[in-house]
C-alpha cells in the first residue's frame, strides 16, 4: 500500500493541488484550470477532485494532507504588520483583520470543511508546512540532484521572503533567511504597480519590456530603495513604500524619487516605464546574482535549485546559468505558489521516509510537468462531433507530419496531446504553435490570436539535441524558464529606420528564427527531449525534417485573460473564437476552413476580464 | 457583526486603544519589522536555528 500524500496550496494566489504517492509525484494541477477564473484563490475541490481520480483512489486511502503554509505564523506578521503601521494602517486593519478572525487563522478547519465537502471519503489529519519550506522542498526534492543548494525568493509567506537550505538526499536543511517587509518580490511588484500593472500576475511584463529600456534608476534603486550587501542579503527602505500599511505598494516618496505619479493601467507606455523595468531588473539580476554565489560559498555544492515567485524571473534565472557558479539549475516549473501544494506534500513523504527514485533513471521527478488530466480520442471525439465540428482522425506520425506541413506554410496551429502542463507555461500539451522563421509571425499571433499588447515577444522549443545550434546555453531548460542569447550563427545585422523607438523595435528582423527573438536578442528557451514529451518532440522533429529548423513558436492554448485550456471542448472553443487555422487534438486534425460557422450568444471578449 | 457601521467603529476602538499603543511600544523597544537599515552592517542575513516544524 504506498503511502500517499495530498497537497494543497489555497487562499492567497494560484490555489492547485497535487498527489504524491511514496515519494513520486502522480498528478498536480492549478484549480484555475478547471474553474476558468485567473489565478483562482477559492479551495481547489476541482484539482483535489482530479488527482484522487488519477490516482484512483478516495480520501480514505490518503495518508496525510499538506498544507503550503503556516496560519498561524501568518496571522501573527500580519498582526505585527497592523501593529507597526499605527496609526496611519486603519483601512489596512479594517480590511484583513475580520478574514482572519474568521476563517484565516484557522485554515485546518477550513481545509477540512472543503475536503469533507467533496464527498470522497473521510478527510486524512491536515498538517501544515511552512511556506518557504514548502518552496524548498518542490526546488529539490523533484531536482535531479542528489545534493544541492537551494535558493527560494518571493514576495512573502509567513514571514520569510528570502531563504538559503542545504539540500542532500530526502533532506533539507535551513541555513539563513530574510524576512518581511524586506522582500525582492515585493520590490518588483511595486515597480509592477507604478509601471501600471497588476502586482501577482503583471511582473513577467514588466521583464518582458526591460529591454527596451535603460537602466537609468539602477542608481536611485540601489541608493534609496534597497541596501543590497555584498553576501546578497538586503534591506528595503520601507520610506517608500506604502504595503505595510495599505492597500497600495507605493507613496509619495517612491512618486517623488522617479518623477511623477504610476502609470494608469492601460495608458500608453512611455520611455519611463521602458527605463524604469530595466533598472528594476538590473537589481533583481544583481541581487539574485549575488545570492546565487552566496547559496555556492555556504553549501560548496556546484548544483541549485530554485523556487518561489521570483524564480519565475526566467532572465535573472539565465545570468545566473551563464556567471557559472553552478555547473546545473533546475527551476521548479511551477515556481509560484502553486508548487507550494507538490512541495508540502513532497517534504510531508520525504519526511516519512519515501526515496527519490527518480535520482536512479538520472531524470527530474517532474515527469516533464506533464501532470494533469489527458482526455481520450474517445472523450475527444465525443465533444467534436456535439459540436459538428470537421476533422480527420490519423495515426501520431502523420499527424505530426501534417502539423508540420502547415506549420511551415505559417499556419497557426492549436495542439492539445497529452496530460496537461503544471505550472504557468504550456509546454507543447496545451499549445499554440507557429513558424518562428516567419518575420510576420510575432504580429499575427499577437494581434489574431492573443489579442494582446504589442511588446511581449514569443518564446522557442527547440529539440534539445539542436538547441545548441539556436541558442547559447549549455545546459537542459525543460520548463522554459531560462533565457539565453540567441545563437551568433543565427543573430542578423539590424538596420534601424529613421525613427524606428520604443515598441516599434521588436518589428526589426534579428535573427533566423525572428518570432522568437527579443529586442535584445534573447530567448526564453524550451529544450524538448523525447523522453520528456514524445507527441511534441514527434512534431518538431517533423518540421525539423520539413524545414531544416528544430525550433517553434510556443505560447499558451488560451485567448489573453483566460487560464490555459483544460478540455478538448474548451480548445475547439479557443480554436473557434480566435484566428487559429488547425487544431490538433488528439488523433483528430482540424482545419478552420472546413468547421461550420461559429456562433455565440455573447461577445466574449467583454466576458473574460483583461489580465 | 450584522451592522456595519458599528463594527467598523468598535474596530475603530480596538485600534486606537490597543493597536497603536501596542505598536508605538513595540517600534520603541524592536521592531518587529527591523525597518532600521545599517550600512555598515556586513549581513541581513538572519541565521535559521537547526530543522524545526
Amino acid at each position: 500500500m504506498p503511502d500517499i500524500v495530498l497537497g494543497i496550496s489555497a487562499f492567497y494566489h494560484d490555489s492547485a493541488a497535487a498527489l504524491v504517492a511514496d515519494g513520486a509525484v502522480v498528478a498536480a494541477a492549478q484549480e484555475e484550470r478547471f474553474t476558468r477564473v485567473r489565478h483562482d484563490s477559492a479551495f481547489p475541490a476541482n484539482a483535489v477532485r482530479y488527482c484522487l481520480r488519477e490516482a484512483g483512489i478516495g480520501l480514505g486511502e490518503v495518508a496525510a494532507v499538506a498544507y503550503y503554509e503556516d496560519p498561524r505564523l501568518k496571522f501573527r506578521r500580519v498582526l505585527a504588520t497592523l501593529a507597526s503601521s499605527a496609526p496611519t494602517g486603519f483601512a489596512a486593519f479594517e480590511h484583513t483583520l475580520p478574514q482572519w478572525l474568521s476563517w484565516k487563522r484557522r485554515i485546518a478547519d477550513t481545509v477540512r470543511r472543503g475536503l469533507e465537502a467533496l464527498g470522497a471519503g473521510p478527510v486524512p489529519r491536515i498538517v501544515a508546512r511552512r511556506h518557504h519550506e514548502s518552496h524548498a522542498a518542490s526546488a529539490f526534492f523533484p531536482s535531479p540532484y542528489e545534493s544541492a543548494a537551494v535558493l527560494c525568493i518571493d514576495g512573502v509567506g509567513e514571514w520569510a521572503t528570502t531563504t538559503l537550505w542545504h539540500g542532500r538526499g530526502t533532506g533539507l536543511e535551513p541555513l539563513a533567511e530574510i524576512r518581511f517587509p524586506h522582500s525582492l518580490g515585493m520590490l518588483y511588484s511595486a515597480f509592477t504597480y507604478y509601471t501600471g500593472f497588476k502586482v501577482d500576475s503583471g511582473e513577467y511584463k514588466v521583464m518582458g519590456l526591460a529591454p527596451y529600456g535603460e537602466p537609468v534608476y539602477e542608481d536611485a534603486i540601489r541608493t534609496k530603495l534597497i541596501d543590497l550587501k555584498q553576501d546578497g542579503s538586503f534591506r528595503l527602505d520601507m520610506d517608500y513604500f506604502e504595503y505595510l500599511r495599505g492597500q497600495v505598494m507605493t507613496g509619495r516618496g517612491f512618486e517623488k524619487l522617479f518623477g511623477g505619479p504610476r502609470r494608469q493601467p492601460e495608458s500608453p507606455l512611455t520611455q519611463r516605464e521602458f527605463d524604469l523595468a530595466a533598472s528594476v531588473q538590473k537589481v533583481t539580476e544583481e541581487a539574485v546574482l549575488r545570492l546565487a554565489r552566496n547559496a555556492r560559498e555556504r553549501t560548496g555544492e556546484t548544483k541549485l535549485c530554485l523556487a518561489g515567485g521570483v524564480a519565475l524571473n526566467c532572465v535573472a534565472n539565465g545570468k545566473i546559468v551563464e556567471r557559472g557558479d553552478f555547473d546545473g539549475v533546475w527551476i521548479q516549473p511551477a515556481a509560484g505558489d502553486a508548487g507550494g501544494a507538490l512541495g508540502a506534500a513532497l517534504a510531508v513523504a520525504h519526511e516519512s521516509g519515501a526515496s527519490r527514485a527518480h535520482l536512479a533513471d538520472k531524470r527530474d521527478g517532474m515527469s516533464g510537468a506533464l501532470l494533469g488530466p489527458r482526455y481520450t480520442d474517445e472523450q475527444i471525439g465525443r465533444c467534436l462531433d456535439a459540436r459538428g465540428a470537421v476533422y480527420r482522425r490519423m495515426a501520431p506520425q502523420e499527424l505530426a507530419e501534417q502539423v508540420a506541413a502547415r506549420l511551415a506554410e505559417s499556419k497557426v496551429v492549436g495542439w492539445f496531446q497529452g496530460r496537461m502542463e503544471f505550472g504557468p507555461r504550456a509546454l507543447g500539451a496545451r499549445s499554440i504553435l507557429g513558424d518562428p522563421r516567419d518575420p510576420r509571425m510575432q504580429s499575427t499571433m499577437n494581434l489574431k490570436i492573443k489579442f494582446r499588447e504589442s511588446f511581449r515577444p514569443f518564446a522557442p522549443s527547440v529539440l534539445a539535441e539542436h538547441a545548441g545550434d539556436y541558442f547559447a546555453l549549455d545546459q537542459p531548460s525543460p520548463y522554459m524558464l531560462l533565457v539565453a542569447q540567441v545563437a551568433a550563427a543565427q543573430q542578423v545585422e539590424t538596420r534601424s529606420p529613421q525613427g524606428a523607438a520604443g515598441l516599434d523595435l521588436l518589428k526589426l528582423r534579428r535573427s533566423t528564427i525572428p518570432a522568437v527573438t527579443h529586442v535584445d536578442y534573447s530567448a526564453r528557451i524550451q529544450t524538448v527531449t523525447e523522453q520528456d514529451n514524445p507527441d511534441y518532440h514527434r512534431v518538431l522533429a517533423a518540421f525539423h525534417a520539413a524545414t531544416g529548423c528544430p525550433v517553434l513558436v510556443n505560447t499558451s492554448f488560451n485567448v489573453r485573460g483566460e487560464p490555459i485550456v483544460n478540455t478538448p471542448e474548451e480548445a475547439y472553443v479557443c480554436f473557434m473564437r480566435t484566428n487559429i487555422d488547425v487544431l490538433a487534438v488528439g488523433g483528430f486534425l482540424l482545419d478552420k476552413a472546413d468547421q461550420p460557422q461559429w456562433r455565440e450568444e455573447s461577445d466574449w471578449r467583454e466576458a473574460i476580464p483583461l489580465d | 457583526m450584522r451592522n456595519r457601521r458599528m463594527r467598523k467603529a468598535l474596530l475603530f476602538v480596538l485600534y486606537i486603544a490597543v493597536v497603536t499603543p501596542v505598536g508605538l511600544l513595540l517600534r520603541l523597544v524592536r521592531d518587529p519589522m527591523r525597518r532600521k537599515l545599517n550600512a555598515r552592517a556586513h549581513t541581513y542575513w538572519i541565521e535559521s536555528a537547526p530543522a524545526e516544524h
